[in-house]
């Protein structure tokens, strides 16, 4: 066998080398046209002593060394089957650990937007009223902003909505640093793992260009947790900003915006605070993402569609759609 | 026909590895430079004796190539291809015999190698088809390589893993010692079309053969001429 691969490499190579197709003739002594000559037999001659033969080597159990490899592709029952059939116990996870809340798990009470926002120029009517719409005309936002002054006397909605923006800057730009002490600063334990996530053995590129609205508070609530001294404090800023974003993959091609062509933003940011800690600082919570607003620019590189399983019956149909394409969009729009 | 210094080359490069100098290592130059690699930890974790019993190490240095990160590339520059690095450790084959499968693929687009391996009968060559689908599916999902089949084996070779020791009984109660080998496979699939030669000593063609010679002749000094 070794010397009819040997000669079929060698054919091939020498094939390739003076740019001729490989002939017919390989493939067949590729192919399992073995044994065929005395070298390549593999049993003995007289079979009569076979199983005394066998008996001369001592089996040997051989261990599998990819095993724990193989082991995180099978599902929890087969993992306790194996275990079973190895006279092992389960593994005791072993949580010693204390745990610290430092952040809500989400956003109670989501702002809605009013659609058409952003949109709408200032002068007309409806863009007038939205304008007019300010915070003091909301009670629950105003309650909240009244909670936050008893911890932080010197709270101010029109200073803050300033500093958001500063946030907003310095936790961007230690994400395009890879920054983490920074971005940990400035991003809640809930957004950290998203935003890193996307960037993991990227280059990001990212640029405020300038604000094409001054930055408003438009909502705020507060909560507590576990106890009723526990506060939490979440509040939406709406930012319109041009921004710059250009993300090059690993190999430093460019996946997705540019670095010439600026895009206008509108954004409406959670920021949070632990108000019980009193090293709680105001950090990138969440983003409130309507309905209505319009999609991100697609990624220029396709996916494959996944081949959706057909709807047993009894069941609802599931969504029809670009499964691979969202999927792709998100992950690489997912850092702006 | 079977050209002695091609036969010789093909035995140079069942060497350790990388596995010889070929085209892709030398002209092309390897995309993976050692320079920007991550660091390579301890074997163990501090405090941890070497112990027969703990799961065997392994090659670790391999999957590290995945998780450099290039600058971009400027405009004037040509497009940096995409490679992804895969290591299939102990696996229950022989090493020479794993050389004639990892030689056989190198070189030739993905597609090729996969087709052309389903006609080996060869234990390795299920491996080697194996992994080469394992490294395709992780440059398409985490590499951002955008069309599967646009791969081509940029490296492939094959180094000594575990090997366990049994006994066996000869004629006369002589005693024996069964070797049970390992191996583990590396492969480095690189985007694009492969290249036309992937050994850089391949015989040229007649016409550049004949336009070096000639200028190896051109270029000869006369000394003590006039």
């Amino acid at each position: 066998m070794t010397t009819v691969l040997k000669s079929a490499i060698v054919i091939g190579t020498v094939a390739k080398a003076c740019r001729l197709k490989v002939p017919q003739q390989t493939r067949q002594i590729l192919a399992a046209q073995l044994p065929a000559s005395e070298q390549m037999r593999f049993k003995h001659w007289n079979p009569k002593f076979r199983v005394l033969r066998g008996k001369k080597i001592i089996k040997v159990e051989l261990p599998n060394f990819n095993e724990d490899e193989e082991a995180k592709q099978l599902s929890p029952d087969e993992i306790r089957k194996k275990l079973k059939e190895k006279g092992m116990l389960p593994p005791r996870p072993w949580q010693e650990r204390t745990m610290s809340i430092g952040c809500t798990g989400g956003v109670f009470e989501e702002y809605v937007p009013p659609e058409g926002d952003g949109k709408v120029s200032i002068v007309s009517t409806t863009g007038a009223k939205q304008r007019l719409t300010a915070l003091e005309k909301k009670g629950k936002s105003m309650l909240s902003v009244r909670k936050i002054r008893s911890y932080d006397e010197e709270f101010d909605v029109g200073e803050f909505a300033e500093q958001a923006v500063e946030i907003y800057k310095a936790a961007h730009q230690a994400l395009t640093a890879r920054d983490k002490a920074t971005l940990h600063a400035n991003v809640t334990e809930l957004a950290y793992p998203k935003m890193m996530q996307n960037v993991r053995h990227k280059t990001v590129r990212w640029q405020l260009l300038k604000s094409l609205e001054p930055p408003r508070v438009v909502h705020v609530r507060h909560t507590d947790i576990l106890n009723k001294e526990n506060v939490f404090a979440q509040v939406t800023v709406r930012l319109h900003t041009q921004q710059l974003l250009a993300i090059y993959d690993r190999f430093g091609r460019l996946m997705y915006g540019s670095e010439v062509v600026g895009k206008d933003v509108l954004e409406y940011v959670v920021f949070e605070k632990h108000l019980a800690d009193e090293y709680g600082r105001w950090r990138i919570h969440s983003k409130v993402v309507p309905d209505w607003m319009p999609a991100r620019d697609p990624v220029t590189r396709t996916w494959r569609k996944e081949p959706v399983p057909p709807p047993e019956e009894g069941e609802a149909e599931p969504e029809k759609g670009d499964q691979g394409a969202e999927t792709g969009e998100k992950a690489a729009a997912a850092a702006s | 026909m079977l050209s002695a210094r091609i036969l010789q080359r093909i035995i140079a490069t069942n060497a350790t590895w990388p596995g010889g100098i070929t085209a892709a290592a030398a002209i092309l130059l390897p995309s993976r430079s050692p320079s920007s690699v991550p660091e390579l930890g301890p074997t163990r974790p501090a405090g941890v004796r070497a112990m027969s019993f703990l799961p065997p190490t392994g090659p670790r240095r391999w999957p590290l190539y995945n998780e450099q990160v290039f600058p971009p590339t400027g405009a004037d520059e040509a497009p940096r291809p995409a490679f992804v690095c895969h290591v299939k450790t102990n696996v229950k084959y022989s090493t020479k015999k794993m050389w004639y499968i990892a030689s056989m693929i190198r070189g030739m687009s993905i597609e090729e190698a996969l087709k052309q391996l389903q006609f080996v009968n060869k234990k390795g060559a299920q491996i080697v088809s194996e992994a080469l689908k394992e490294a395709q599916e992780m440059a398409v999902r985490d590499h951002n390589v955008e069309f599967k089949n646009n791969l081509w084996v940029a490296e492939s070779f094959a180094t000594k893993g575990r090997v366990l020791k049994g006994l066996r009984r000869h004629a006369r109660a002589r005693p024996g010692i069964v070797h049970y080998r390992y191996t583990h496979y590396f492969v480095r699939l690189e985007e694009g079309a492969p290249p036309e030669q992937y050994y850089a000593d391949a015989p040229l063609p007649p016409e550049e053969m004949l336009k070096r010679w000639l200028e190896q002749r051109r270029q000869r000094t006369i000394t003590h001429s006039l």
